[in-house]
């Protein structure tokens, strides 16, 4: 029996294909959900989901959450703010006196999954379909896979969260032929993605999203909200996270209500907090959020080659989806009312099960044609990024590059893998490298075919063949993100010795390419409103413009910084000019 | 490669409903995908690669000729202005994109939306100019169908080489439209 999984960055569910049914499982106290939250005691074992939740504010240093956000990442890429160590470097969580890989983390997660329903099944699971953003590139579906894997799990299939959200929508709608968008805002990711759904075979023709973008950002903008309100600095890690937990409270209050009363009991020592929050006002610091999604839903639908009059539906998924500004959205954006049929918090797992029961053969006349979201290619001489396989293509898939030796005798070349939608190949993800090994021969006699295959988890493999021998080789593509134990030994040490390193130095040549960005910009900002300004408004701007130059010259950073700052305030009125005039 | 209008089960001509291709996929490809029991990997990307082709009018084109030489490459004598009113256009746009992702400063941000602003009102007028070429196009493969299978083989290259760039431009201005907004939102 296969298990469908959805891993998410807030809750986590598990469940298999039961009498011709998807059934969620659940744990001994009746919940199906499952908090995605680690915490490490000092000597036991760690303690998961509601076990450890109620560590969270208790000991925030031994808790993990929201660890999909570091799965597959490298330090200096969204989402591994915190986390120390060398950029460019695959991220690690330092726990207390534990050095942990994202991948350890969710393996706990996973293995909790696997006990619930090993409990309820009285039998052993083995395998598992586990789900992902549609978003997520290689590394972070490999890591996934990874996770997987240390949590004892045969993983048959990794499936995009929006695809498994259409099967989900789809298993009761079989005899249908109708084109739909999936809508999924979870608790870190956003996906969109167009899917054609025709007589059981759900083809996606296109998606788009952002792995850091959900309601964990929508969290802490109401932190900041409800910080700015109450005028509390918070001092503490403890306090700091009980604030996001009522920030979290309050949204799903008000997801319902139109006002909703916070109160927090010596958040500060001598300090209790009582305030009244609006809808209105939580609306206000979520948009700019949430209208992110639009130019991704827009991006889809042109690959789709869909418009939003041809869409018989969409379908919303994700917890964040509660929230009736989100609703307001999408049906802004598509211009119909969203359907809500689909549990949010359940929709993904039932068709993980689903896809499970497609793997199984249980479930007959079912197919899922998905494709991979980021176009993959190689990097070129001049710095280029050559596509391969471009974004959107059905997986599985193939693509074949010959090579050949630039010098007479030479033993390999080096390609570096890339994945993403910019032009030039710096811009991209850098999956990793791989070396082409050539036997000897004069210059341009070897010939290698380099076959590119992404399986049906979106996840690439690299295959060699040598058309004179015929030999066949898997070359490695080694990743830049994949840990080593002694890796993560040196990367200790490492961090330690860089952690001093000349920061003032570096905060100074920041704040250096801004002025130098800033005081041409005033000048040509001065030149176009000219008759707009008083004489003593443009006299006083250029006296702080002034006081910037000359603290450039002086080297003192904090002088630097209070003058940027003076004339970044001095020009807000400006720039709010100049959008006013642009509109006009 | 396989013959993929054979492969869809389809008839060999230039004028093919997407919608037609796409069923004809989707029932193939229930079957074929591997998950299913009897799929293939190997022939569901031929399928894949299959529908992919005839979906792109130019290499459908292609496909129906017996021996297509490679494209000229040269650019249609017809859309020359077109062209270098798009490579101005694409060049532009980037440059400001990126000079809008690269700014520290609200100040420095607010100065690119005029430019920005009369830049996509000029790309708008491309996208129009662009859509007309390709009606012109369209009633040409129109008549091509109409006749078929009496061709002639430089005729169906260049149309196929015209629609080529004519997708490939729309695409191109389209995905700077959406970022040139982006500076507005």
């Amino acid at each position: 029996m296969i298990a469908g999984i959805d891993l998410g960055t807030t809750n986590s569910l598990i469940g298999v294909f039961e009498s011709g049914f998807p059934t969620l499982l659940a744990d001994s106290d009746g919940n199906r959900l499952t908090p995605s939250i680690v915490f490490y005691p000092e000597r036991e074992k760690p303690l998961i989901g509601r076990e450890a939740l109620r560590y969270h504010a208790i000991s925030p240093e031994r808790t993990v959450a929201s660890i999909k956000r570091q799965m597959g990442r490298r330090l200096g890429e969204p989402g591994t703010e915190g986390l120390s160590g060398r950029k460019g470097d695959p991220a690690v969580l330092h726990v207390a006196d534990r050095v942990l890989t994202p991948e350890e983390v969710s393996s706990e997660i996973l293995k909790r999954l696997k006990n619930i329903a090993e409990t309820r099944l009285g039998c052993e699971i083995s395998k598992a379909v586990i789900t992902v953003p549609a978003y997520f590139n290689d590394a972070q579906r490999a890591a996934t896979r990874k996770a997987g894997e240390i949590a004892g799990f045969i993983v048959e299939r990794i499936i995009s969260e929006p695809t498994a959200a259409a099967l989900a929508y789809g298993l009761d709608r079989l005899q249908d032929r109708s084109k739909i968008a999936v809508y999924d805002l979870g608790g870190g990711t956003f996906d969109i993605s167009i899917l054609q759904l025709d007589n059981g075979v759900f083809q996606v023709l296109s998606t788009h999203g952002d792995t850091m973008l959900g309601g964990d950002d929508l969290d802490g903008e109401i932190a900041s909200l409800i910080k700015r309100r109450a005028k509390v600095i918070p001092a503490s890690s403890q306090e700091e996270i009980r604030l996001r937990e009522t920030a979290r409270t309050t949204k799903e209050t008000l997801s319902s209500k139109e006002l909703c009363t916070i109160r927090l009991p010596f958040l500060q020592e001598d300090k209790s907090l009582e305030l009244t929050i609006t809808r209105t006002e939580i609306e206000a610091v979520c948009a700019p959020i949430i209208s992110r999604t639009r130019m991704y839903c827009l991006k889809a639908l042109e690959d789709a080659g869909v418009l939003t009059s041809e869409l018989d539906e969409v379908i919303l998924v994700g917890g964040s989806t509660r929230m009736p500004l989100v609703r307001k959205y999408v049906a802004e954006i598509f211009g119909k009312v969203p359907d809500l049929t689909q549990h949010p918090d359940e929709a993904v797992a039932l068709g993980a099960i689903i896809q499970a029961a497609i793997l199984e053969g249980t479930l007959r006349n079912v197919a899922l044609l998905d494709v991979t979201p980021l176009s993959l290619g190689i990097e070129t001489f001049g710095g280029l990024m050559n596509v391969i396989i471009p974004r959107n293509t059905s997986i599985p898939t193939k693509a074949g590059e010959m090579f050949t030796n630039a010098v007479a005798g030479q033993s390999c070349m080096k390609i570096n893998v890339l994945q993403g939608e910019r032009e030039l190949a710096a811009d991209n993800w850098l999956l990793g490298n791989f070396e082409i090994p050539f036997s000897p021969s004069s210059k341009g006699a070897a010939r290698i075919g380099v076959q590119f295959s992404i399986d049906a988890d979106g996840i690439l493999q690299v295959l060699a063949r040598d058309t004179h021998s015929g030999e066949e080789e898997i070359l490695e593509v080694t990743s830049a993100v994949e840990v080593s134990d002694e890796a993560v030994e040196s990367m200790l040490a490492g961090s330690l010795e860089h952690a001093l390193d000349d920061m003032d130095a570096r905060i100074f040549t920041e704040n250096r390419l801004k002025a130098e960005e800033m005081l041409p910009a005033v000048e040509t900002a001065l030149k176009q409103l000219s008759f707009e300004l008083s004489e003593a408004e443009i006299l006083q701007i250029r006296d702080y413009a002034a006081e910037v130059t000359a603290a450039m010259e002086s080297k003192e950073t904090a002088r630097l910084k209070n003058a940027l700052s003076s004339l970044d305030n001095a020009t807000q009125s400006l720039a709010t000019r100049l959008i006013e005039r642009a509109m006009r | 490669m396989p013959d993929p209008f054979s492969l869809l089960g389809l008839v060999r001509r230039p004028l093919i409903p997407e919608e037609m291709i796409g069923n004809a996929y989707r029932q193939k490809a229930g079957t074929l995908h591997p998950d299913q029991p009897g799929g293939d990997a190997g022939a569901f990307r031929e399928l894949a690669e299959a529908a992919a082709t005839l979906k792109d009018p130019s290499r459908r084109l292609r496909a129906l000729l017996e021996n297509p030489a490679h494209s000229s490459a040269r650019i249609p004598p017809e859309a020359s202005d077109l062209f270098l009113k798009v490579a101005w256009i694409l060049q532009y746009s980037d440059r400001l994109s990126l000079q809008y992702t690269t700014s520290y400063t609200s100040l420095s941000k607010a100065l690119l939306r005029a430019p920005a602003q009369s830049l996509l009102l000029e790309l708008n007028s491309t996208l129009l100019q662009l859509q007309t070429w390709r009606a012109a196009l369209d009633q040409e493969l129109e008549l091509l169908d109409l006749g078929w299978p009496s061709h002639d083989q430089v005729g169906v290259l260049g149309l196929a080489d015209s629609f080529a760039y004519a997708v490939r431009w729309a695409a191109q201005l389209r995905e700077r439209e959406l970022a040139l907004q982006e500076i507005f939102s």
